[in-house]
């Protein structure tokens, strides 16, 4: 399937749409044309095996890294024009997942979690207090705010990592192999809560090769390998 | 702002290990520059006061008129450099030295007549330069009609001046060198820190942070690790301060002059340049953290 940079584009109907996407690390090819659309609370994987482009193209949506070149939307932000002040606005719609959790190790669970209200100009401490025990209660880590990061289990610190992305009600979830540091039980439990985050309006796009995963069920994939996409396929594509 | 600094501080409390290491090198670099400025101070005391016992006596002609006399102390007054003048008659001069000398006034008791000229004593202002100055005055007066010699310690205030001199250009070249390498060292001990953040401060972009959010609490934390430093290091000069004068007093090795600590002020003023040092070595290593 194959989509034009000027083929009708609804920004109330498609959220993500890349276009001949390319990133190159000088003479490697990380990412070659990579085209597909992501809809508006699709729950969209992105997969292949190990060194197919699947993180560097995370990267390109958060503008972790900038394109080499081709076009692409997120959110109605422009990647490919978009201005260095504007970065902050563009993460602010996007909750972000990693493998290894990211998380400030120096401060708690609460503060982690905070940090994502505080960075976007949300002022009011008892809104933020608010919002993050929410969060915190949705995970089931409401009852440890104030321990620090290193202190918990791996499935303990992505439920975090979980919690973080979902308390700034983020359009986007973008998940880069959220599960593959964990054990199975953990793994289902953050699925299970990205599942409740789409549940609630969000549109989550996950980077996997772990078949149990897949096997989960989704409305959008696309199969990367060596940097280019081989197939995409999706629910009423 | 306010948010900042909150933040800020928390941060300043959260990480006490590398924060620590940070406020102790600048509380040591304090240390260090506050010790030479105390003993530069204490040192321009005792100098200034060995100079202000430095007089220039004019010695006038026999018989001058009074008049005359008064017109030259008057002349003398308006000089730059010229502190106290006082006349001292000739029989007044000579009834001192008697009494000064007490059992052996016996051998004054056979002059015939009074061997000490009248003369004009000048002792100098505060605010008199160096030698020079001392030596133009003298000159100044000794120009003066009916002054037949002006008398002061010469070769004396020569060497004073020369070691003065000396001791202030040495002692300027030192506090420059030595503030130069505490900005360094600062500025590298921040950076260290910001170094050890570095995964803290990609994080916090990759949520949504702007510059702004990022930059405010570092800079507030940079401006209280020098606060903290320089707190910590005048501290510890006030320590070893009261631990050694009153007993270099005890033993009467200060007899002469008094040593002070530093005035509350100069404390005012290194306490903010701490502060802004900190500042300083924040805003400077934080440019290149933020480019990624």
């Amino acid at each position: 399937m194959r989509f034009g940079r000027n083929m009708l584009f609804d920004p109330e109907k498609t959220i993500i749409r890349l276009f001949e996407v390319s990133k190159h690390y000088g003479e490697t090819d990380a990412l070659v044309d990579i085209t597909f659309d992501v809809r508006r609370n699709e729950f969209f994987f992105i997969s292949g095996p190990s060194g197919a482009g699947k993180s560097t193209l995370m990267k390109l949506l958060y503008l972790g890294e900038p394109m080499s070149s081709g076009y692409a939307i997120v959110d109605g932000m422009n990647l490919t024009r978009i201005k260095k002040k504007q970065i902050p606005l563009l993460r602010r719609r996007l909750g972000i997942i990693f493998q290894d959790y990211r998380l400030i190790p120096g401060k708690s669970v609460f503060d982690n979690v905070a940090l994502v209200l505080e960075a976007a100009g949300v002022a009011s401490r008892r809104e933020i207090r608010d919002r993050v025990m929410e969060v915190l209660e949705k995970v089931g880590m409401a009852d440890r705010p104030d321990v620090c990061p290193p202190t918990l289990s791996g499935g303990e610190q992505q439920r975090i990592a979980v919690a973080r992305a979902m308390v700034g009600r983020p359009s986007i979830i973008l998940a880069d192999e959220p599960t593959a540091s964990l054990d199975p039980e953990s793994a289902e439990t953050i699925f299970d809560l990205l599942v409740a985050a789409h549940d609630e309006g969000a549109t989550i796009v996950i980077t996997t090769h772990d078949r149990y995963l897949l096997s989960k069920g989704c409305t959008g994939i696309v199969y990367l390998k060596n940097g280019r996409c081989i197939h995409s396929d999706g629910v009423d594509r | 702002m306010k948010d900042a600094f909150r933040r800020g501080l928390a941060d300043f409390l959260n990480y006490r290990y590398l924060h620590g290491i940070c406020v102790a090198t600048i509380a040591l670099s304090v240390f260090v520059i506050s010790a030479f400025g105390l003993f530069l101070m204490n040192a321009s005391d005792m100098m200034a006061s060995w100079k202000r016992g430095i007089r220039v006596i004019a010695y006038l002609e026999q018989n001058t008129d009074p008049v005359v006399r008064e017109d030259i102390i008057a002349e003398i007054r308006s000089y730059e450099g010229a502190g106290e003048v006082t006349y001292v008659a000739g029989d007044e001069a000579f009834d001192w030295l008697r009494s000064e000398i007490g059992r052996q006034s016996a051998l004054l008791e056979g002059l015939s007549e009074n061997p000490l000229p009248d003369s004009i004593e000048v002792s100098l202002s505060a605010d008199i330069g160096g030698g020079d100055a001392i030596s133009e005055l003298a000159e100044r007066i000794g120009a003066i009609s009916h002054v037949t010699e002006v008398e002061y310690a010469r070769q004396w205030l020569e060497r004073f001046s020369g070691i003065y001199n000396l001791f202030r250009l040495t002692s300027m070249v030192l506090i420059g060198l030595i503030c130069a390498a505490v900005m360094l060292i600062v500025a590298n001990t921040i950076r260290l820190i910001l170094y050890s953040r570095i995964e803290e401060i990609r994080i916090t972009r990759i949520i949504g942070a702007d510059d702004t959010f990022i930059k405010y609490p570092l800079f507030m934390e940079g401006a209280m690790l020098g606060l903290a430093g320089g707190a910590a290091g005048l501290l510890l000069l006030y320590g070893a301060y009261a631990a050694t004068v009153p007993q270099l007093e005890s033993a009467g090795l200060l007899v002469y002059f008094q040593v002070r600590f530093l005035p509350w002020r100069t404390a005012l003023i290194i306490l903010s340049s701490s502060m802004i040092i900190g500042w300083l070595g924040c805003y400077l290593s934080i440019r290149r953290f933020l480019r990624f």
